[in-house]
């Protein structure tokens, strides 16, 4: 590999506004934090036989990112292509009743969401650099 | 391929001939892309159906010697593509049809046998036609992120600098674009192709492919004459995506300077070096 | 009868993918609360009981982004009865040259194709929930 790789799998929860913090968290270190290390893996995609994602995911450190402490994206990661290198779940960083509070759609976002975004962005980037630096 | 027709069955009900007509329409239409017009309805308000009629070729289907189908065809001025009598047919096949209206098991003996000619012509005419393409494929890939680009190995197979393959059998090719368009595009959603027929240069355009992040002209790597192109991705351009080299193919053509063409074109081993390098340049991101 | 669910794939990696979270999110919360619920796709496939019994045997309609079709064939697997299947990318095909936006944010228009699709899957749901109630 040229530069070290490292993927992130992120849960998406539908029902909750940990998916939307999770996701959006996970979308701004691949294409602002940490562009040329981080690639994004697709989880529904992964579930449904996505070769690329499961490929990668066995030959590359993976991430798990989650809002829940049920951790889809964990064990999905574990299912399809073994163990990972690390994880997170948001309910450990912001609290569970803020990550399991309704979902709120993107056009209705506001300042105190951001700052969610940025500080699960943050601890995911933390994860990355730890593992950069091996 | 099963051809597309617009059907206009005469659907008479002065004899067993017009129901047999009709049903032969309603298998084209349950069994492939076919359409069928509604001859009354296309006589009192044609408005429903002049899109049929222009996009696709024109199937009449006439019960008997009267040819209802046909007149009508010539009065809202069709080109009739194929026709059909329904009474020669059985005629010709020592089919005696019934004197009621009721389709019994002659009557749907000869709808079958109509079908089976009309699909046998379009299979003798699919198989003179259609490139010798291999049943399957063999492919090196090269892999960026989570991303592979897979490039066929197979003799035969010609690439130009433009991305875009030519697969060459004999005087004939089947052209499409490799998988560094596909995935730089993303999800393809428009294909608009070069018209049957068209006589293009070596590097002309030969139709293009749009996603929503860019439009891509393809740029034909031969030169000739355009012979066919791939129906399904009027409907389906996301086949490009799945895979370019195999259902994903754009058009097919007769080559009219295939050993001046060739001197400008890359094989495997040339092109998989270009492919290396584009990908590398070009980082995918969403 | 129970609620119709509507699920999404919410697929990380395109605009398709958020516009298809963003339509579930509309038509459960807004146009049609009364008659459609959400589930989370993530749960049903991991095996999340609570999910599966939501799911399972139930009517349900699909949006994906993109051709991949993960809900679709998530919710299949799981014994969910799909009666339609939307895909995204099907209504942006009568937007010709329109930039939807990424899949971090949307575009006015991506917004505007958001909206449409959703008033199409309300229509679908109260179709459905009539046949629903006819059927008994």
């Amino acid at each position: 590999m040229d530069e070290k790789q490292v993927g992130v799998l992120s849960c998406s929860g539908e029902e909750c506004l940990g998916g939307t913090i999770a996701r959006l968290a996970t979308r701004k270190v691949m294409e602002t934090l940490r562009p040329d290390n981080v690639v994004t893996l697709c989880l529904p995609l992964y579930i449904a036989g996505g070769d690329e994602e499961r490929d990668f995911a066995k030959e590359y450190p993976v991430i798990a990112v989650d809002a829940c402490d049920k951790c889809c994206a964990k064990r999905a990661t574990i299912k399809y292509s073994g163990a990972v290198k690390d994880s997170l779940v948001l309910s450990d960083i912001l609290g569970e009743d803020v990550v399991l509070s309704k979902i709120v759609s993107a056009r209705d976002l506001k300042e105190e969401h951001y700052k969610m975004v940025d500080k699960a962005a943050e601890e995911i980037c933390k994860k990355v650099d730890k593992i950069l630096a091996e | 391929m099963n051809k597309e027709y617009a059907v206009l069955p005469c659907n008479g009900l002065d004899k067993c001939a017009g129901c047999v007509s009709k049903e032969v329409a309603v298998i084209l239409s349950e069994n492939s892309e076919s359409e069928i017009i509604c001859p009354v309805l296309f006589h009192t308000s044609d408005a429903r159906y002049n899109k049929i009629a222009q996009e696709k070729p024109l199937l009449v289907i006439d019960g008997c010697a009267t040819r209802c189908a046909s007149k009508l065809a010539a009065e809202k001025n069709l080109k009739i593509a194929e026709k059909i009598n329904v009474t020669e047919e059985a005629k010709a096949n020592h089919i005696t049809l019934g004197k009621g209206l009721q389709m019994g098991e002659e009557e749907m003996k000869l709808a079958k046998i109509i079908v089976d000619k009309l699909t046998q012509v379009q299979k003798a005419a699919d198989t003179e036609d259609a490139i010798a393409f291999p049943a399957s494929l063999t492919y090196e890939v090269y892999k960026k992120d989570k991303f592979v680009f897979r490039l066929p190995k197979e003799e035969g197979f010609y690439f130009s600098e433009n991305d875009v393959w030519a697969y060459v059998v004999g005087n004939k090719a089947r052209i499409g674009v490799t998988d560094f368009v596909q995935k730089s595009l993303s999800d393809i959603m428009f294909f608009t192709p070069p018209a049957i027929g068209n006589q293009i240069e070596q590097f002309e355009d030969a139709g293009n492919i749009e996603s929503a992040k860019a439009v891509f002209e393809i740029i034909s790597p031969v030169s000739g004459t355009i012979l066919a192109i791939n129906e399904k991705l009027m409907e389906a351009p996301e086949l490009i995506n799945q895979n370019p080299y195999e259902q994903g193919w754009i058009a097919e053509m007769e080559l009219s300077d295939f050993e001046s063409d060739k001197e400008l074109l890359l094989t495997f081993d040339g092109y998989f070096e270009v492919l290396k390098r584009k990908v590398d340049e070009f980082h995918v991101k969403h | 009868m129970s609620s119709i669910k509507v699920i999404a794939c919410s697929g990380i990696g395109k605009a398709m993918g958020l516009m298809a979270r963003e339509v579930v999110l509309q038509v459960t919360d807004k146009l049609s609360p009364d008659t459609t619920e959400t589930v989370c796709l993530a749960h049903v496939v991991t095996g999340d009981e609570e999910a599966a019994k939501k799911v399972e045997g139930c009517t349900c309609i699909t949006v994906d982004g993109c051709p991949a079709m993960c809900a679709a064939k998530s919710v299949e697997h799981a014994g969910g009865i799909v009666k339609a299947k939307y895909r995204v990318i099907d209504e942006m095909r009568n937007h010709k040259g329109v930039d939807a936006g990424t899949g971090t944010a949307l575009t006015e228009d991506g917004w505007k194709i958001v909206d449409e699709l959703a008033g199409k899957i309300s229509e679908k749901a109260a179709e459905l929930t009539k046949e629903g109630q006819s059927n008994g």
